[in-house]
């Protein structure tokens, strides 16, 4: 190697490696923790959802007292532990297939599987027994739970998809009733994160 | 050069060329820009016809002249934006806020928001009517590929600029609208959630997603449309606009006999050719003008991520793609096809992946056209296949446009969801078909009249 040769290969190598090192600093746009606040005490009590002109809208943000679920087919767009829309719904317990459920009611994540979008429960579709997707008119079958995985081979129970593009069922939430109140039973929270 | 100037602009002139020596530089830009524009088409096209044509040649001086507009009226709006998102979902957030105070407080805020707000609607219409016509006039057989192809990447730029703008007032339709759009990024298969960290930092539309989405809309944009935009530009004054090579070669004794008579009808770019694009300009500007002052749409209620608002639907220049998502779901239902959960991992025939893929393969098919569609002929009536299948591309679009608006269209006029969704996903498929064939099929005809006389092509 004459000392041209060598000039030459020395300052490629520098020019590649300065390069790949600044392509490195690529890396700061990962996402961080973040500096935010701390999350506070959560307690696993449903609060009424946001939803305008339901009408659990003026008890929005209020606890989900059983007493208010007092007919078949009634149904409220909730929130639990502060970030899992979920929809708490009074079922006819005879026509309900691969679940029990607590008292009479029964619970599924809203945020849609496909797009997470919140779904809703008669609102969109007054006439029909189902939770249902604005955005792209996803449909799951409150009465037909059945058993899907996650993307990360997860194995849960969930409300199965009848119409539109969602791929997997709205999973279920189970819940118990304390002192009146509606609180669901956090036993694996992973297979709620899909839009995490 | 120093003809047209005044005594004092000649000194100023000189005082620059004695010590920077531009001369040459302005002597080239001259020659380049005093190209003279072919006047036998409009001689051929004497028939009212051709004015409803004309006007096409202007979108893309529409489109530069509007994202001057955008560029002037942005920097404003940043003066008084602030891009924070910080806050309980359902509450007005800073950014809210301060759309809030330009809409109300700012002297002629709302009026500077109503043009940035119709020009990025009236640009990318603009941009559509420019790219189809260049797609049905083929200018990349003339040597013009490099235009197609920055052409195709500032389209998706032009996109990339509305979908960030649309998350910026942090209001309910846009942080859904892009919230759909991040998932849908995310499905990309094996690198989508790597790919929506790296843009957005999170999976999730976070307020470190709305200091990104500003930051690439007022300032890495930007800077890569100057550059783009710049060369587009550059290539049309070095390579002239693109006109079908038999409209320079008079075909017939009679054109010949026209030419020598009447001389160039439109004569070189500058001054002849900049009159029109001055004109037209004016007029856009008075129109976005109009809508910018009574037509200015406030933001709606802040975004709640625990609450999708009802009929939610992108910009109207994204319907289609929305729409595109709803038929395939619906055209599964159809045939009761169940995509299997995955594929390695990947969800390779759920309707959003295929959805991904297809408009994926749109972008690749517009990027490497002129690669896979070569040859010399660029008249758009003796090209059959070609013309006709712009024209199912437009009547595609305008479909599955309507598609999207089927929850609307079903509470609108009443009729059970699954009626509308019939007879709309009919006319996704029919309609497209029904406008296409028969423009084939005339072409076809009319391309075998004329095989051969005088208005073939050497080719």
């Amino acid at each position: 190697m004459n000392r041209r040769r060598f000039v030459e290969t020395i300052v490629s190598l520098g020019i590649a490696g300065t390069v790949v090192s600044f392509l490195s600093l690529l890396m700061s746009l990962l996402p961080t923790a973040g500096a935010g606040p701390e999350e506070g005490e959560v307690d696993n009590v449903l609060r009424y959802g946001p939803e305008k002109g339901a009408w659990y809208s003026d008890k929005s943000g209020t606890e989900v007292r059983f007493e208010d679920f007092d007919q078949v087919g009634k149904g409220a767009g909730v929130l639990w532990r502060r970030k899992i829309p979920a929809i708490v719904i009074r079922v006819d317990e005879s026509k309900l297939r691969g679940a029990t459920a607590t008292s009479g009611l029964i619970a599924f994540a809203s945020t849609c599987t496909h797009l997470c979008c919140i779904s809703t429960w008669h609102l969109d579709r007054p006439s029909e027994d189902v939770i249902f997707c604005r955005c792209h008119d996803g449909v799951f079958d409150p009465y037909d739970v059945v058993k899907d995985v996650t993307a990360n081979g997860a194995e849960y129970l969930g409300a199965k998809v009848i119409a539109g593009p969602p791929p997997r069922a709205a999973p279920l939430i189970p819940i118990e009733i304390k002192d009146g109140k509606v609180a669901g039973v956090a036993d694996n929270l992973e297979i709620y994160a899909y839009c995490g | 050069m120093t003809r047209f100037l005044s005594t004092r602009a000649k000194k100023i002139y000189e005082w620059i060329e004695k010590r920077y020596h531009i001369s040459p530089l302005i002597e080239e830009a001259q020659r380049s820009i005093n190209f003279a524009l072919p006047s036998t088409l409009t001689r051929q096209n004497k028939s009212r016809l051709f004015w409803l044509g004309y006007p096409y040649y202007y979108a893309g001086a529409i489109t530069a002249f509007l994202a001057i507009l955008q560029g002037v009226t942005g920097l404003l709006l940043a003066f008084h934006y602030v891009p924070s998102a910080v806050g309980d979902p359902g509450t007005p957030t800073e950014a809210y806020l301060s759309i809030q105070t330009i809409m109300k407080a700012v002297p002629l805020g709302a009026l500077i928001r109503g043009i940035h707000q119709w020009g990025a609607n009236l640009l990318i219409a603009a941009l559509a009517i420019h790219a189809f016509w260049a797609y049905f006039r083929s200018p990349y057989r003339l040597g013009r590929e490099m235009s197609w192809f920055l052409g195709v990447v500032l389209l998706g730029l032009a996109l990339a600029y509305s979908f960030s703008g649309y998350l910026l007032p942090w209001d309910q339709l846009g942080f859904w609208a892009a919230t759909i759009s991040v998932q849908i990024m995310r499905a990309i298969p094996l690198v989508g959630d790597f790919i929506a960290q790296i843009l957005l930092g999170g999976t999730t539309l976070s307020p470190t997603a709305l200091t990104r989405m500003y930051f690439y809309h007022v300032c890495l944009l930007p800077v890569i449309a100057v550059i783009l935009v710049g060369t587009h530009l550059v290539l049309v004054v070095l390579q002239g606009v693109s006109e079908p090579e038999e409209a320079w070669k008079p075909q017939t004794d009679r054109d010949a006999q026209i030419v020598r008579q009447e001389g160039p009808l439109f004569g070189p770019f500058f001054p002849h050719q900049i009159m029109p694009v001055l004109i037209i300009s004016l007029v856009t500007l008075g129109a976005v003008l109009l809508l910018g002052a009574y037509a200015v749409q406030p933001p709606g209620e802040p975004a709640n991520k625990f609450l999708t608002p009802q009929f939610i639907a992108p910009e109207w220049y994204f319907l289609w793609a929305y729409g595109l998502l709803k038929w395939v779901g619906w055209v599964y239902d159809l045939v009761h096809f169940v995509p299997p959960a995955t594929v390695l991992g990947v969800d390779l025939v759920s309707a959003k992946v295929v959805g991904i893929l297809l408009a994926t393969a749109i972008f690749l098919v517009l990027l490497l056209l002129p690669l896979v569609d070569r040859g010399k002929e660029v008249r758009t009536l003796r090209r059959p296949l070609k013309t006709a299948v712009g024209v199912w591309a437009i009547g595609l679009l305008s479909t599955l446009t309507l598609y999207a608006l089927n929850e609307i269209l079903s509470a609108q006029l009443s009729i059970p969801i699954g009626t509308i969704n019939l007879t709309l996903g009919s006319v996704v498929i029919t309609v497209p078909l029904i406008l296409a064939v028969p423009v084939y099929v005339i072409l076809r005809l009319h391309a075998s009249k004329t095989t051969d006389g005088t208005a073939r092509l050497r080719s």
